[in-house]
Order: structure tokens, then C-alpha cells, then sequence
């Protein structure tokens, strides 16, 4: 009898463990509360903030969640979520042995080790000067802000070539998602690249916003690579931000494709199973919109995320709760030191979450794990400031990937 | 370096400083005020919004309680604009004491405060999350006043009456000349300097009123005293609710705008700028509140910050009393009671004090003007304003109280004006940059053009930009963006880190919970998504 | 905040805490919501809903005029990661909107369907004539707003209560020792005058599986009236259902409906949009199921025992909005995954446009064809046989626009469990 997985959390952790699971035959439920940090996300796949993660992993704090992972955890979670991500029709330009410098809405460099081909051909590595795309239209990106950030790192940027949108004005602002979804007819493109082209003569390579279609991006990009006769790349905008929707959106539909039993709404409790005296969970209860409902399952995984998301709860006299089994989260800062002085340090909260062993299972302070099936991945993990480190995509994928075989195995 | 000359210099622009200075605008003398930073940066904008109905202080200051009493009445003729007539409770709780409810009603009544007691049903009805567990409630005349509405329109008075207005100017140099004084005054953006002869100097430099008179040579004994407030991410109560008991920390809750405040407590600082918040008054802030608004702890607490109030602290050998000479003030009776070490500064006399320092010092023409509270800054600025008027032989008697300050063309804080004025705006035109506090991108070109200056935080101070529940998550960059356009020289970030940084301070101390998830989707956006870093932001 | 003026202060003082503050303003819920992506007439559910709700005084309750836009899809509640009620909010601050306190003649009618059917049901046949002309349907789109073009169901000569009068009680029947599990089938006015051989076919399922059914006293569920913010109205028949379901929620015999609509206004609307609040309400709320829901948490729990013929369809399953938001995912794929031979596809629409009856009104029309342009495009192009979605509202929406004919789940059961042909129950195409 094939084995039966409920994965709770739809972040990128839960739903790439999610199709990793079900595409090895397990039968897979996932539940969410809601959606949440792909909306949020640049839509790459960042590993470390320097790029030598081969060289650093070993420095690492052996509880850190890349070392329990480990490298061939780590390469060949990436590795199968780019062919994922192809088989999507979202090519990705990744390896783990280099770093593309790609910039953002800011003109600031962000480092990463693997971006949607359209982004990628963005990397600031190449030496040939680009033009800033402004669309009018759109509030979440500003060309003079990247263009300005950009200047100041050194970056020959040419110019800013102002695009407006064909469509008559819309009568109130409109989020990146909803450009992108313009963007994905071809013949709203055909407007787009008869107003854009006598606009961009000499303009060799043209960042714009990452609004170059959402359900169609691969074509929306390749079509307006060729007809605008320049090479395009996209840049991240504001949030709602469109390359993590698109992932967001392509993990989905694999993973129901798959079979996966998709839940979302409800919030969850953990369940532990009566007759395993406290050794074993049996799966979880969800808050329905009517009574509650159980769903077992042979090994329960939590990819609930950390603070952002409610992974863990934390309250004003100081204590910090796992939010589905109310596992115990250690915190050894006062409340009042959760948060460091400056925005921009290492935040000691940022570290909170489940202590785990090498199989990914929440475990107490001797490494002796709560339960025998219960496993945790992505953000609920502790040991690790995901922002500060640059690290977090590559630890959703390692830690899923690593956690999903220790579950079915 | 130039020398200009004025009859009249205001040091700090604050109510009591712009105060002064349009009082002394309409008596006919030239006036000048400079202010270090931008309007609202001080003290003045740093309050909880309550426009006192006196009520807080008929047992405790009699004399306080009349005078806010009857400027509560002016002010609502004069500044209409920026006063949200809310109406106020004193709420006396099954943990308060009845005699006191009782004796205060007959002080109230001394004094001839309005107050209606209404029914324990009726309020619940009016203010639902209002605590079941009350016994009396008695409505008052307290309102919100919205002290950037009021900066504003003082400085609009000043300026059209004739007077200058100088922000981001600090005095750098103060000392005697000619039965005068000349100030030095330095520019914040560019630091070129001038000089300025001034036949009289009113120091209203709030918190750094010392510092001011330490220039001139002068020792001014202040005590400084932090008070911390808490603004929750919505208007919980659509009345200012106020505990009925002695006068303590936390007993106040004041609807303002969007928010509402709880206030505050009073910690002794020694410096004008220790502006630090300890978990304790967070903590308290919260567990006094929750006295009045029971489910308090289910909502979320948006941001804590802190400002410092000046009192003086007249030397042991000056005896609490009035003098006999016009240098020394009236000292009201002291409020409340001692409350250890914390209330110390809660025990001095609230009621604001002149200091003449040609008399105590020996440098005439300098006049400090310390304490007092916002709701009075009229009365206070027309005491001192009648004290230079009489040594300066001016003639003219105080008009402000009869003169109501113009009023802004749109009105960007009040709560209702908002949703209607997006509405009936030009819907390609009016682009929403804050959606949390409807802030229009013709807002902030309007802003941007009058100060000439891009810097996030002033923009936030007249537009509200980023004060709203994602605290500048989102709006922080698309307001960088309009600025980034219509300025010449914008910073290459855009400002950005050091806005970022500025929102983190007042979230910092509100960082769990709920409050935690909003810290983090500050950082989520600001450092992870955008790459703003440090390099351009202040530190702590 | 918001607290409505419509309700009575005792029923304010029991409404739900509008928690807008808890909105970090993420925008999630704008990206995922149907309406607010197609049409730039509506800000999103965001801006409406805890945007505008901090804006709310008791003088005056600041409500956008776009709110009406808003479809009630309930999309944006659920994929809130911080539990906002989003949907409530803005289904509340709807009903500030109302012109005044009588509806327009088209609403009423559009949020009382027992009574339109009723009415009709005497002059039938010239009550189909009449819905079937394209003059008169363009005639009641200008006078009324009834949208000429949005399809209407037929009415049906016999209610389900009189063809199966046998199975109506007005309490459970007393089982001394009966084993066999036993269901109160909430049939809802859309099975009960519209479509009566789909009550039919379920009792025919159930009876199949072993289960007795009883039909308990039940009226409209009142979700019409909600949808055209008769909240009083609503209330009324709320009141009634609660009483009449009681009886068997006491004697913990699940309740069981077919219309996904209905399933939620018992679940959860009563609760948290009418402000109903009480030990009878949440009894009535924990024990009702949707029909696939029953069958996989209660009845079948261990699928394989269930022996399943082949039903050689292609089909592309969609779950109904209103299915979303009961928050327990898509049950009825469980079952017709088990079917041998069985193609099937699944929708990510999140909505097929029509919500209730928003689709229906004139003004709405276009905005509604255009959130479930993307689904019927999908299945014509996947050329599927038939599209599978739960709620009668969409399967008439849905087959009116993508030209394919569309089913309940129950029925590919029906033909799974090779129940008697489905085309004698009135099906349109084999």
C-alpha cells in the first residue's frame, strides 16, 4: 500500500514537497490556511547571500537547516525543481555553482543562484548597457529608482524609455498581476509592440517590470524578444510580485494533477494518535466552515512558515508556540531583543522555529524527536535568518526535499 | 555671513513656539521662528491628540482644568479643521472608586465643565468594545485635535501674517548684543549660516529649551519627562475614553484619524533626545487599556513611539511659589500623586512657567517659555507674548482668540475627507501611492513642490504616507517614485532605508504577534525584495 | 471596524468581530480575486473591505461605492494567510449601499426562487415560452435588469417533496435498533422546484449505499436574500430552517445537501454574516455536509471497498466557489478519481462568474462572462464531454456559456454505481 503524506502549508516548501511526494507514487493531502510568501517573492531561487554556499556549508552551525540537509540534498532538490519549473514552461537559469547579480525594483543587487530565464538575462554581469522600461501606468516599479540605484553601483545605464500601455487608462490603478494578465493575449501584445518599438531604437538590452504575462509567460517573453528586436528582461515589482505568483500558480496545478487532495482554508490542529502512546501523530483536524474535519494520514509534514505566516505564534510574555501540534519553540532572547536596532541586521526572532534532526523530524534539545512521523521543512525550521543569509528558497527546496524522503522512505 | 534683523525671534516651532509667534504676528511685531527639524518633529508632534475637555484635571489642577476648559470652547471656533469633535467619556470602572466619581463630579461642576451622565446602556450602545464592567460614565467635552492640522495652520498664519517661518534651521550660537541678542542660524540641507539680530528671543524649544539657553550662557533647571504611547491599527473607539480616577499613566484613549492612541506613561530621561520605549510602558500601556477596552490584546498594537516633555525644575533654594516679580510664573498646585520613581516627573506642576532671564540671569530680551500642554498653547503663547509685548511698549492687545486660524485647502487628516475627496477626484490623475491612508500621487507632488525636499519622513508627517497598517511597506517605494521623477537630485535609494528604518523603531517595541508579522513584512519587501541596506540608513 | 447599521443593536452586539485590523496589506486576496482581475470597476476586496473599514464612523459608515461590484465569491476569506474575513466584510458593507429598504422588483424576485417557481408552476408552459424568447428576455433585461443573455433553469412541474412525499417527515422516524446510517437530505429550492430528478437521483445513490433518507422540514435557505442584502428576510427563513433541522441534528443524524450554496448558508453564513448565534446554530452548522463530504469523511472512510463500474468520460471537474469556502477542498474528485476510465480534468477558475445571482443582473452581466471566460475556454479546448461542478447555479452558467453540458458530481456516481440511465432523469446530452 502506497504511503500517505499530509503536507500542511501551501508556501514553496509545502507545495514542491508536495508534488516531489505525490509524483513518488505517496498519496498526498495539502491543506493551507491561506497562501502566502510566493506573492512575496522574487520569484529566483536564492541559496546564499554570497554565492558560496559549497564552501560556507561546512562553516555552518551543524543545526543549521542546509548542513542537516546537506549538499546532495540540496542538489538534487535543485535540480528537480528546475525540471519542474520547465515542465511548466518556466525555464530557470540556475546552478549551484554560480551566482547571477540581477537587479531589483531599488537598483540594489540582489544575488541569486537561480531566476526564471526571464529575469536572468537581466544579470548585471553582463557589461553591456541597458535602458529601464517605465510604464506610467503601473505604481510598483519605478524606471528612475532603478536607474538611479543602478548609477550608483557603477552600472551603465543608458536611459529610461517611457512605455505606456495601449489600452485606454484604466480608471484606477492596477496591480503587476493584473498587467500581467494583459500581457498574456497575443493580441494585446501586438498593440504593445506597435506602441513600443518606435520607442526603442538603439535600445539593445530593455529592463521592464516583471509583468510579461502570467498563465503564458514563456511565450508573452519569447514573443516580445523577437518582435520588439531587443532582449528584454524582466525585473521584480512591488508585491503582489508576478514570477512568484507564476511559480505559486504552476506548483498548484502539477501538484492537483498529480492527484494531490488540495485544501485550502481551513486552520488546522495536529492530531496525535491515541494508540501509539504519544510516539506517533495521526494526522490533523481542520477548522471547516462548518464542523471539524480529520484527516489521516501515515506522516504528517508542517510547512507552515515561520513569523510571517503563523508557523509559530509568539505573545507578548514572551513565549513562542508551534502553531499545529503546539510543539515548544525555545527562545533564549527576551521579548524585547526578538527584534534587533536596526532593520537590516541578523533578527534573533528570524531564527525562531523547530529544532529538527538529520530526518527533518522537530526534535527536543537531545535531538530525540517528538514523534516518529512527524516532519518539518521550509521557514518553521530553526537556525536560520532566511533574509538576512540570502537563503530562502534554498532552504524551502533542501529541507522539502530532504524531509519528503525521510518521510516515505 | 549676512545679519538680518527681527523684533522678535521664536526659537522651536512647536505649538507653543508657532503659537507665539502668530500672536506676536497679529500685535504688529516682526516676527522670525526657526525649528530645527520639520514641523511636527517635536514634542508637538509627538502627542496623543487630545483636545482637553479639563475633565482630567478638575481634582488635581483646578486651575489647569479652567484653562482647558475655555480653550477647548476657543479652539473649536478658531481651528475648526483640525478638530474632530468626538466627544469624551470618564468611564469609572467596577475597579475605580465611586467617591471619587462622586467628588469629581462636583469638581466638574465647581469649575462649570459640561458634563452629562449618561447610562451605563447607552454608552455600551455608542461605544461597543467599551468594557461591560462599568458602573458610571459621564460624557465630557474632549475632542481630538490633530496637532499636524495645527502646525500647519499656524505656520500658514505666521506666514501670511507677515512672519518667517524657517524649518530645518537650528541656532547654533545665541549671545547678548546690543540690549538684544544675535543668534547664529544654520541651514540642515546645505549648512550655510547667517546671523540674526533679534530685540527679543522667546525660547520654545521644548525638550531642548536647556540647550537653547545654555547658548546664551543660561542655566535652565528642566525636567525631562518621556512619555510612551501606543497607537492601535484602528479606531477602536469613536470617543476619547478616559479612566475615572486620580490621573495616571495609560488612562487615556484617544480616537485620532485612522488610529487610535493609548497614553502615556512619564519617565525621567536626561537627554532631549533619549527617545527610547522599554517593555515595561509597552506593556502597560496595553494592561491599562485593556481596563477600559476589554478584547484590547485581540486587536493590534500599529506602532509605539515616544516624546519628552520639558517641566521646570525650579532650584531648592527657589521654594514652590510665585514670586513677587513678573520673572517667575504661575505654578499651579502639583498633580497627581507620587508615584515612586517612575511618576517623578508626573508630581511637578503641569501649568506652563516664563522665565524672564534678564531678571534671573541677567541676559535681557531672552524669555524661556517651558511646560504647559497642547490644549492651552494659546493661553500660554499669549502670556508670554503680553510679557514682551509690555517690555517692548506694544500696545496691541491679544488677538487670538478672536482670529480663527485659516484653514488648509484639503483636509488630509480627517477621517472622513478622504475616501470622499478619492472619489470625487479625477480617477487618472488621483494614482493611490498610500493605500493604507488613501494618500493620492498629486498629494505628494503638491507636498513636494512646497518643501523642495524628498525626504520620506516630512512627507509622512503632512500625508500620513506610511503611518497606516503596513507601516511604509508598500507605499514607502511608490511615494520614492514620484519623488524620484519630479525631483532633480533625488538620494540614490530613494530615501528608503532610512524611512525603513525610522518605521522599524516604532515597530520594534509592538514586535510579536501580530505585531511581529508586520516587522517582517516590512523586511520581507524593504531588505529581501527591494535590497535597501544600510549603507544610507542611521543606526538605532 | 465595521459595525452595520442595518441590524438591530442586540443583533450587532452578536455579530462577528470585523477584525480588519489584522490586514497587513498584503494584496494576496486582490490577486487572487476574479472580479477585481477583470474589471478595473473594482478596486479588489482588499480596498473595499479592511482598507476602507478603518474609515468607518458611526455618522457616517464610509463604504466605496464599488463594494457593489464585489460578487461574493468568498475567494478572498480564504486565501487571507491572517484570517481576515475579507468576503464578510465587504457582504456587510454591501448592504450600506442598498438604496433603501425595499429591493427592486428584479432582486426580489431573484433572491426568492421557491416563491418564483411557485408562481410559475400554474402557467408552466407559458412560463417556458416566455423564458425562451429572445424578445422577452431582452424586454425584462431592460425593464427589470434581468440579463437577456444569462441562462435561467426550467421550472419543474412537480416539486421533489411531492414526488418523494414519502420520504418527508417532520422528525425522524423512531429507529428502535436500525443499524443502516440515515441522512437528513437538505434539498434546497434549486433541487426541490428546479430540478427535482437531481434529489431523486441522490436518494437513489444513498439508498444504493446503504443509507436511509428522510427529508426534514426545510424552506429557502435564505442565501438569495442574503446575496440582495434582505438580511432580515433571511434571517426569517434561517430561523426556520434551524427549527426544522434540529430534531435530527439532536439525534446526531447528519444533514446532507446537494446545492453547495445551501450546504454553506447552514454551515456558515447563519453564523457569520446574519449574526444568528446559539447552541441550535452551531449544532446545525457542525452537522451538515455537503453530499461528497458525507460520503468521504462519514460513510466511506476506506474508498477501496466501494466497487465502482467504468464510466468512459472526459470530463473537466470544477469546484464552485462556494465549494472553496467551505474549506474542505474538492471531496467529490476523491470519489470520481476512483471511477475506471474516467478522463478527468481540474479547473483552477477560481470562480465561473455567476456567484448566486450576480451573474443574473444585467448590470453585473458582462463583468461575470468575463471571471469565467478563462473556465469555459478550458473546456472547450480540452474538448471535454461533460463539465463536473457541484452547485446548480454554475452548472447552469457554465453550460450556458461554453456550450457543454454540465453535471452534478452525483451523477457520474449514479452511472459508476449503474444506477438506472441518466437520461431518464432529464440529462440534456449522452
Amino acid at each position: 500500500m502506497s504511503k500517505s503524506l499530509l503536507v500542511i502549508g501551501a508556501g514553496l516548501a509545502g507545495l514542491f514537497a508536495s508534488v516531489l511526494a505525490a509524483r513518488r507514487g505517496a498519496s498526498v493531502r495539502l491543506i493551507a490556511e491561506g497562501r502566502g510568501g510566493l506573492a512575496l517573492s522574487h520569484g529566483c531561487i536564492d541559496l546564499w547571500r554570497d554565492g558560496e554556499l559549497r564552501f560556507s556549508l561546512a562553516r555552518l552551525d551543524r543545526s543549521h537547516p542546509l548542513r542537516l540537509a546537506g549538499w546532495p540534498a540540496l542538489e538534487s532538490a535543485f535540480a528537480a525543481f528546475l525540471e519542474i519549473m520547465h515542465e511548466a514552461r518556466l525555464p530557470f537559469a540556475g546552478s549551484l555553482d554560480r551566482v547571477w547579480r540581477l537587479p531589483t525594483a531599488l537598483g540594489a543587487t540582489h544575488i541569486t543562484s537561480g531566476a526564471p530565464v526571464s529575469l536572468a538575462s537581466g544579470t548585471l554581469d553582463d557589461p553591456e548597457p541597458i535602458s529601464i522600461g517605465n510604464l506610467p501606468a503601473l505604481r510598483d516599479f519605478s524606471a528612475e529608482l532603478v536607474a538611479a540605484g543602478l548609477r550608483s553601483q557603477g552600472v551603465d545605464v543608458r536611459g529610461i524609455v517611457e512605455l505606456e500601455l495601449p489600452q485606454p487608462r484604466s480608471p484606477r490603478d492596477l496591480y503587476p498581476q493584473e498587467i500581467a494578465d494583459l500581457f498574456d493575449d497575443p493580441d494585446y501584445r501586438a498593440q504593445v509592440v506597435s506602441a513600443w518599438k518606435p520607442k526603442l531604437r538603439g535600445v539593445r538590452r530593455l529592463g521592464l517590470p516583471a509583468v510579461l504575462g502570467r498563465d503564458r509567460a514563456l511565450e508573452a517573453f519569447a514573443s516580445l524578444e523577437q518582435d520588439l528586436g531587443v532582449a528584454p528582461f524582466e525585473i521584480p515589482t512591488l508585491p503582489p510580485s508576478v514570477p512568484g505568483l507564476r511559480i505559486e500558480r504552476a506548483l498548484r496545478r502539477l501538484a492537483v494533477e498529480a492527484g494531490v487532495d488540495l485544501i485550502e482554508g481551513p486552520s488546522v490542529r495536529g492530531e496525535v494518535d491515541g494508540r501509539s502512546a504519544g510516539k506517533r501523530v495521526s494526522g490533523a483536524v481542520g477548522a471547516t466552515a462548518g464542523g471539524p474535519r480529520g484527516y489521516r494520514a501515515h506522516a504528517v509534514l508542517l510547512a507552515t512558515g515561520g513569523a510571517l505566516h503563523g508557523g509559530w505564534l509568539s505573545f507578548a510574555n514572551g513565549e513562542v508556540q508551534e502553531a499545529v501540534f503546539g510543539l515548544p519553540i525555545e527562545t533564549s532572547e527576551d521579548r524585547e531583543d526578538w527584534a534587533a536596532p536596526t532593520l537590516y541586521q541578523e533578527q534573533p526572532f528570524a531564527r525562531l522555529g523547530l529544532r529538527v534532526d538529520a530526518r527533518f523530524r522537530p526534535c527536543d534539545r537531545r535531538g530525540r524527536p517528538f514523534f516518529e512521523n512527524l516532519f518539518a521543512a521550509g521557514g518553521l525550521v530553526a537556525g536560520s535568518d532566511r533574509t538576512f543569509e540570502g537563503s530562502r528558497q534554498g532552504i524551502d527546496l533542501a529541507s522539502a526535499f530532504a524531509a519528503v524522503e525521510a518521510a516515505l522512505s | 555671513m549676512t545679519t538680518r534683523s527681527t523684533q522678535l525671534l521664536v526659537i522651536g516651532g512647536g505649538a507653543t513656539g508657532l503659537g507665539v509667534a502668530w500672536d506676536a504676528c497679529l500685535r504688529g511685531l516682526s516676527v522670525t521662528l526657526v525649528e530645527q527639524g520639520d514641523l511636527g518633529q517635536g514634542t508637538s508632534g509627538r502627542y496623543h491628540g487630545l483636545l482637553h475637555s479639563g475633565g482630567r484635571y478638575v481634582l488635581s489642577d483646578p486651575a489647569s482644568a479652567a484653562d482647558c476648559r475655555r480653550e477647548n470652547a476657543l479652539l473649536r471656533r478658531l481651528i475648526p479643521h483640525a478638530i474632530e469633535p468626538t466627544g469624551g467619556f470618564f468611564v469609572s470602572t467596577q475597579a475605580d472608586s465611586p467617591e471619587y466619581a462622586d467628588e469629581w463630579l462636583v469638581a466638574c461642576g465647581r469649575l462649570e465643565l459640561p458634563v452629562d451622565e449618561i447610562g451605563p446602556a447607552t454608552a455600551l450602545q455608542r461605544e461597543p468594545l467599551l468594557t461591560p464592567r462599568l458602573t458610571r460614565v459621564f460624557e465630557v467635552q474632549d475632542a481630538a485635535l490633530d496637532s499636524f492640522d495645527l502646525l500647519h495652520a499656524l505656520a500658514r498664519g505666521v506666514t501670511q501674517a507677515g512672519g518667517t517661518v524657517l524649518l530645518r534651521h537650528r541656532v547654533s550660537g545665541l549671545v547678548p548684543h546690543g540690549g538684544g541678542l544675535l543668534a547664529r542660524i544654520v541651514s540642515h540641507g546645505d549648512e550655510s549660516a547667517f546671523q540674526l539680530e533679534a530685540q527679543y528671543v522667546v525660547n520654545a524649544a521644548g525638550p531642548f529649551a536647556g540647550a537653547v539657553a545654555a547658548m546664551a550662557g543660561v542655566r535652565l533647571p528642566l525636567a525631562l519627562g518621556k512619555g510612551t504611547m501606543v497607537a492601535m491599527a484602528s479606531r477602536l473607539t469613536h470617543t476619547v475614553l478616559n479612566r475615572c480616577k486620580p490621573p495616571h499613566d495609560g488612562d487615556i484613549i484617544v480616537p485620532v484619524g485612522t488610529v487610535c492612541i493609548l497614553g502615556t506613561t512619564d519617565v525621567p530621561v536626561r537627554s532631549p533626545t533619549d527617545l527610547a520605549m522599554e517593555a515595561w510602558e509597552i506593556d502597560l500601556l496595553l494592561s491599562e487599556g485593556q481596563v477600559l477596552i476589554p478584547t484590547l490584546r485581540r486587536h493590534r498594537a500599529l506602532r509605539a513611539w515616544a516624546g519628552i516633555r520639558a517641566l521646570y525644575r525650579p532650584a531648592a533654594d527657589r521654594a514652590s511659589h510665585p514670586g513677587g516679580d513678573r520673572a517667575s510664573s504661575r505654578l499651579g498646585t502639583p498633580e497627581g500623586h507620587p508615584g515612586g520613581d517612575r511618576g517623578a516627573t508626573r508630581t511637578l506642576p503641569r501649568a506652563h512657567v516664563l522665565v524672564d532671564h534678564a531678571s534671573t540671569d541677567g541676559v535681557p530680551g531672552l524669555v524661556s517659555i517651558i511646560g504647559g500642554k497642547l490644549t492651552t498653547y494659546r493661553k500660554m503663547a499669549e502670556d508670554v507674548v503680553d510679557h514682551v509685548a509690555a517690555l517692548s511698549r506694544v500696545k496691541q492687545p491679544c488677538r487670538t482668540a478672536s482670529t480663527p486660524l485659516p484653514a488648509a485647502e484639503s483636509r488630509h487628516y480627517a477621517l472622513d475627507s478622504r475616501p470622499i475627496r478619492l472619489r470625487s477626484a479625477s480617477p487618472v490623475d488621483s494614482s493611490i501611492v498610500c493605500e493604507c491612508e488613501l494618500v493620492s500621487r498629486p498629494d505628494i507632488e503638491d507636498a513636494l513642490r512646497q518643501s523642495g525636499s524628498a525626504d520620506l519622513d516630512d512627507l509622512r508627517r503632512d500625508l500620513r504616507l506610511g503611518m497606516g497598517p503596513c507601516q511604509g511597506a508598500f507605499c514607502a517605494y511608490r511615494a520614492a517614485a514620484v519623488a524620484a521623477r519630479l525631483l532633480s537630485d533625488p538620494p540614490a535609494d530613494g530615501g528608503l532605508a532610512a524611512f525603513a528604518q525610522e518605521r522599524w523603531r516604532g515597530l520594534r517595541p509592538l514586535a510579536w504577534g501580530r505585531g511581529l508579522r508586520q516587522a517582517e513584512m516590512l523586511r520581507r519587501v524593504q531588505v529581501e525584495l527591494l535590497g535597501a541596506a544600510s549603507a544610507t540608513a542611521d543606526d538605532g | 471596524m465595521i459595525l452595520p447599521s442595518q441590524t438591530t443593536p442586540k443583533a450587532a452586539a452578536s455579530l462577528p468581530f470585523y477584525d480588519s485590523d489584522l490586514c497587513v496589506k498584503c494584496n494576496i486576496c486582490t490577486a487572487a480575486c476574479p472580479v477585481s482581475g477583470v474589471t478595473a470597476l473594482f478596486p479588489g476586496p482588499k480596498a473595499v473591505g479592511p482598507q476602507m473599514g478603518r474609515y468607518w464612523q458611526p455618522a457616517h459608515p464610509a463604504v466605496d461605492p464599488a463594494t457593489t461590484w464585489c460578487s461574493g465569491c468568498g475567494v478572498c476569506s480564504r486565501v487571507c494567510p491572517h484570517g481576515v474575513p475579507v468576503a464578510e466584510m465587504n457582504i456587510v458593507s454591501k448592504a450600506e449601499l442598498r438604496p433603501g429598504p425595499r429591493l427592486s422588483l428584479r432582486d426580489w424576485g431573484l433572491s426568492r426562487p421557491a416563491e418564483v417557481a411557485r408562481w410559475m408552476r400554474p402557467i408552466l408552459p407559458l412560463a417556458r415560452i416566455a423564458l425562451r424568447s429572445a424578445v422577452l428576455r431582452r424586454l425584462a433585461d431592460g425593464l427589470f435588469g434581468l440579463a437577456a443573455r444569462a441562462p435561467l433553469p426550467d421550472v419543474a412541474e412537480r416539486p421533489l417533496s411531492r414526488t418523494r412525499a414519502d420520504l418527508v417527515r417532520r422528525e425522524p422516524a423512531p429507529r428502535a435498533a436500525d443499524p443502516r446510517p440515515r441522512v437528513a437530505f437538505f434539498h434546497g429550492c434549486s433541487t426541490e422546484d428546479y430540478e427535482p430528478w437531481l434529489g431523486q437521483m441522490t436518494v437513489q445513490v444513498l439508498e444504493n449505499l446503504g443509507v436511509e433518507v428522510e427529508i426534514p422540514p426545510q424552506v429557502c435557505c435564505g442565501l438569495p436574500l442574503q446575496s440582495n442584502h434582505a438580511f432580515d428576510a433571511a434571517r426569517q427563513r434561517a430561523r426556520r430552517n434551524l427549527a426544522g433541522l434540529l430534531p435530527w441534528v439532536e439525534r446526531g443524524i447528519p444533514i446532507v445537501g446537494t446545492s453547495t450554496s445551501c450546504t454553506l448558508a447552514l454551515k456558515h453564513d447563519y453564523r457569520a454574516v446574519l449574526g444568528l448565534a446559539g447552541a441550535e446554530v452551531d449544532s446545525v452548522s457542525e452537522g451538515t455536509y455537503d453530499l461528497f463530504e458525507y460520503l468521504v469523511h462519514v460513510l466511506l472512510p476506506g474508498l477501496p471497498d466501494l466497487r465502482l463500474q467504468a464510466v468512459p468520460l472526459h470530463v473537466l471537474y470544477h469546484a464552485p466557489c462556494q465549494l472553496r469556502s467551505h474549506r474542505i477542498g474538492s471531496p467529490a474528485l476523491q470519489i470520481l478519481r476512483a471511477i475506471p476510465d474516467l478522463r478527468l480534468e481540474v479547473s483552477q477558475t477560481e470562480c465561473c462568474g455567476v456567484a448566486g445571482t450576480y451573474g443574473l443582473k444585467s448590470e453585473r452581466y458582462q463583468v461575470a462572462v468575463e471571471v469565467g471566460r478563462e473556465l469555459f475556454v478550458q473546456a472547450r479546448t480540452a474538448g471535454v464531454d461533460r463539465v463536473v461542478t457541484d452547485s446548480e447555479t454554475c452548472r447552469w452558467w457554465i453550460e450556458g456559456h461554453s456550450g457543454i453540458p454540465s453535471i452534478h458530481p452525483v451523477e457520474l456516481l449514479a452511472a459508476a454505481l449503474g444506477l438506472p440511465d441518466l437520461r431518464r432523469y432529464g440529462m440534456s446530452r449522452p
